[in-house]
């Protein structure tokens, strides 16, 4: 396989590192918030207060958790978007149109037989403890992914295909590869100092989280992080690109949007991740404030109801328990044909989203491809019926759809109870199937990993943020990410495995011009199209709030109309400019003024109720 | 006296029973409050009752949704519209028939086991009455609702699941109460009388404890169904519910998830948790006073 996105992770239903967190945990996490979300907000001392009078901070809210410091272990978007900020990468994207552009590697060319490729490692990057990056540090971490199997939890895919690496000079890193590979420019590895990381002895428990700050070489320094509160970021003042304009940057952990998003309209947080997107109600009402600013903008995630193709491993073993009816194309195509995007896209985001085609998003305009109008499964209800009709599920007298064993069509739909896009559209998935006689139940669940791990379901929403080289989501629907018996775990989506894309895929891989690539990927997305797994409804917008009165001006990705959050590069926080009466420690008065007088009324008004009582037994007694 | 000696013994049980239901009702009445709880109650059944007649179940339809998204209260819509711009007065008044059903049946759940439990540890002592009873304390010092949530959350999400959550985990104050009264009836002289007779275990329980505590089971049903509401709507609120089904917490947890606690939605919150509370304090005050009348030592005690 190859070179591989961490970046989106995945809203979706995650492999090993949507971790096995006991399910206790995040209820306990869902009390505290329903008690205490309004209030401890505000009360809660901001991690910034701390600091010193003048610090210029940017506090960012989040609604994901870190899964993991270490590069070679976070896939999360949060934690890996924090490396991006913390190690520089050989090559980062433009935040113009997202083509490669120099980062650690000032220069790249792959030899003529496109199996060698040298790269020019930039001599005026220095490490936060004051040694110099070389191509030795980068040749050690690309070294260390091949042989230590640990070291290649997140990002093995990447050297996969790598023969060689090596460093002749301080200045030249030369990779040699078994296979031409096009996603050379694509590396999104962050490259660590050898001096620090060779005393690591098990990459596998080491989280990078014990001592601070940790030596890196982005433009920001990650000196203080506490599990499920917050992580701390310092400027790297001789960060090679420019220093950053804020002097600290705090991503804050809130586990309830909506308590985010009153952070932020008190000033208590500057900015508010779109990540989940901010609600239609949220942003319709943010949009009315003064300060604030909302940034809606065409997003990177592409949001997909998935069909079990019948999940089986490498080895050929099936396993699982899809509805056999599935199998047939004419059946998956019948349940997209009666889903109606354009009501998805104007009652559940609202607009905030745009009308589903393939599979990358539009914002990819290199590799966004849509059906022709003969090819394309529009909403048709009644041309549905007819296909369920031909494949030989009939209505029976009950108005239900019947296979030839009698029994009637009834899908189970895994959603994530934690999305609430997923429980809406849901409620109009079973509305529109039952006007085509079928059944469908919601079975939404805190963690979605093991039905879908062990193939136990029928359809499930799905999504996944694409980064500018597509490669890595392309990849999840091979037979080679399939996993290799049914107790492992593959790198598929959906057990997707169809030889006519793998030979495509192989083929794009191998391509290194980016015309012909693109063809080639556009005809993978009308393969995935007709095959009918995996029906993209919706592209969701990113939807994120900052306040204007601490930001001045944030750089968005793509830079026309893009986020912000979960951008491929530090851009935004490197290039925030903080505004002159940036002061981000009100809000924290007055919660505490407001929570002071709340206590004072709710004591007074125990008093007036006590002195009553008394005096009513008083009058008993007489 | 003719009259009399003509009647069987089931005819004047029966008479008998008819003597004391209207004796309950002459001093249920005196009760102000317990009045008006039942009067509430009574609105609440008949809305939740009619409510196929009156808003109909295409009120839950989403796809022929009648207005917009999050529409303040207008003429058309009295209570506003939800986040799929459904009309949020009919989906309250829909929302009461779950919000009653779950809470009346985990009630009567609870209630059933724990005076199982209860009746049975009472009569029989011993081992394993001890063994019952430190089960049913470690249910007690449990905090109820987490393990409510724990039992909702490993089960698939459904109203059945939550029936039972609530019920599985509410019955030990039932289960404690009854066992108590069950040892108060049976060192009464007429229960040795019965089984020197020939009284099996069974004949004891049913003939001479069970009728002897109803009155407070009865009065512990009507307090639980209040608790049993409110659990509901948190286990709906927290999203531990059937997602397609409309319940009043169900509602709640919906406009927090579309965010219409930070915009001020305020339509779409407030009538469901009036309607929680209302109904919450109604069956409280129906058992109150239920319990005074029932319960021979409060009633000396006012």
């Amino acid at each position: 396989m190859s070179p591989q996105e961490q970046h989106g992770a995945r809203r979706s239903h995650p492999r090993s590192h949507r971790s096995r967190t006991p399910r206790l945990v995040a209820l306990a996490g869902a009390l505290a918030l329903t008690s205490s979300a309004a209030l401890a907000t505000p009360l809660n001392p901001a991690p910034q207060q701390a600091q010193a009078a003048g610090d210029r901070v940017l506090t960012v809210a989040v609604a994901q958790s870190v899964d993991s410091l270490s590069p070679f272990l976070a896939v999360r978007l949060l934690s890996t978007s924090i490396l991006r900020l913390t190690y520089e990468y050989l090559t980062d994207y433009d935040p113009g149109d997202a083509h490669p552009v120099p980062g650690l590697a000032t220069s790249w060319k792959p030899s003529a037989d496109k199996l060698t490729w040298t790269y020019t490692i930039r001599s005026d990057a220095k490490w936060s403890d004051g040694q110099k990056v070389t191509a030795q540090d980068a040749a050690w971490t690309f070294n260390k992914m091949m042989t230590d199997q640990a070291a290649a939890t997140a990002n093995g895919s990447f050297v996969g295909n790598f023969r060689e690496v090596t460093a002749p000079s301080p200045t030249q890193l030369v990779v040699r590869l078994k296979k031409p590979q096009a996603t050379m420019t694509a590396l999104d590895v962050p490259i660590v100092p050898e001096h620090v990381w060779k005393k690591v002895t098990d990459f596998s428990k080491f989280n990078n989280d014990k001592s601070f700050p940790v030596v890196g070489d982005g433009p920001f320094v990650l000196t203080d992080y506490k599990a499920d509160s917050y992580v701390r970021l310092k400027a790297n003042k001789s960060f090679w690109r420019g220093a950053p304009k804020f002097d600290e940057l705090v991503f804050k952990y809130y586990k309830d949007q909506d308590a985010a998003v009153a952070a932020l309209r008190k000033g208590e947080v500057s900015f508010v991740a779109g990540q989940p997107a901010l609600t239609p109600a949220q942003a319709a009402s943010l949009k009315g404030q003064s300060d604030i600013r909302v940034n809606d903008a065409p997003g990177r995630r592409f949001y997909a109801l998935a069909t079990n193709p019948g999940a089986k491993a490498k080895n050929g073993q099936k396993f699982g328990d899809g509805d056999p009816s599935l199998l047939d194309q004419r059946v998956r195509h019948a349940l997209f044909m009666a889903v109606d995007r354009k009501t998805i896209i104007d009652k559940v985001f609202q607009g905030h989203a745009v009308e589903g085609q393939g599979y990358i998003p539009p914002r990819f305009s290199t590799y966004f491809w849509k059906p022709d109008p003969g090819q394309e499964l529009a909403y048709d209800p009644a041309k549905a019926a007819q296909l369920l009709d031909q494949a030989g599920y009939r209505k029976n007298a009950d108005g239900k759809r019947v296979g030839k064993d009698g029994k009637p069509l009834n899908y189970r739909v895994l959603c994530h109870a934690t999305d609430p896009n997923d429980k809406a559209v849901g409620q109009y998935l079973k509305e529109w199937w039952a006007k085509l006689g079928i059944g469908m139940s919601l079975d939404c669940l805190d963690n979605v990993t093991d039905p879908w791990l062990a193939g136990k379901y029928d359809l499930a929403f799905d999504g996944w943020s694409v980064n500018p080289d597509p490669d890595y989501v392309l990849s999840i629907h091979t037979c080679a990410a399939l996993p290799a018996t049914p107790k492992d775990t593959g790198a598929t989506d959906n057990f997707v495995c169809d030889k006519t894309y793998d030979e495509l895929y192989a083929r794009q891989l191998a391509e290194y011009d980016p015309g012909k690539r693109a063809g080639i990927v556009k005809q993978m997305e009308s393969r995935l199209y007709d095959l009918g797994y995996m029906n993209v409804m919706a592209y969701p917008n990113a939807v994120e709030a900052y306040r204007t009165d601490q930001i001045k001006s944030i750089e968005t990705m793509p830079r026309a109309a893009g986020n912000i959050y979960g951008q491929d590069g530090y851009w935004s926080w490197w290039s925030a400019v903080p505004a002159d009466s940036g002061d981000s420690s009100g809000g924290g008065s007055t919660g505490v003024i407001i929570g002071v007088v709340a206590g004072v009324v709710v004591l007074a008004g125990a008093g007036a109720f006590l002195a009553r009582r008394r005096r009513a037994t008083a009058d008993d007694r007489e | 006296m003719t009259a009399e000696t003509a009647t069987g013994p089931r005819t004047l049980a029966w008479q008998r029973r008819r003597r004391s239901m209207a004796r309950f009702w002459r001093q249920y009445r005196t009760h102000r409050a317990g009045l008006v709880g039942l009067a509430a109650l009574a609105l609440f059944a008949l809305v939740a009752l009619t409510a196929p007649l009156t808003v109909g179940s295409g009120v839950t339809g989403v796809t022929d949704a009648p207005g917009s998204p999050l529409q303040a209260p207008s003429g058309e819509f009295p209570l506003g519209t939800d986040r799929f711009g459904r009309n949020l007065l009919g989906l309250v008044v829909w929302g009461s028939r779950v919000s009653l059903l779950v809470g009346l049946l985990a009630a009567v759940l609870s209630v059933v086991i724990g005076t199982v439990v209860g009746i049975t540890a009472g009569h029989f002592r011993g081992a394993y009455a001890t063994v019952l009873m430190r089960i049913t304390d470690w249910f007690l010092v449990m905090p109820a609702l987490v393990l409510a949530i724990a039992l909702a959350t490993v089960m698939p999400h459904s109203l059945g699941t939550v029936i039972l959550a609530i019920g599985v985990t509410s019955w030990p104050t039932t289960a404690r109460l009854v066992r108590a009264q069950t040892l108060a009836v049976e060192s009464r002289p007429y229960i040795e009388r019965a089984k020197a007779l020939g009284g099996g275990h069974w004949h004891i329980m049913s003939r001479h404890v069970l009728p002897n505590v109803m009155p407070l089971v009865l009065a512990q049903t009507t307090l639980m169904i209040s608790s049993s509401v409110l659990t509901e709507a948190t286990l709906a609120f927290l999203g531990l519910d059937d997602p397609t089904v409309i319940s009043w917490g169900g509602l709640l947890q919906d406009a927090r998830e579309a965010g219409a606690v930070s915009s001020g939605d305020w339509w779409y919150l407030v009538p469901p948790g009036i309607a929680i509370a209302v109904v919450a304090l109604a069956f409280t005050l129906c058992g109150r006073a239920v319990e005074s009348v029932l319960n021979p030592r409060l009633g000396v005690a006012r």
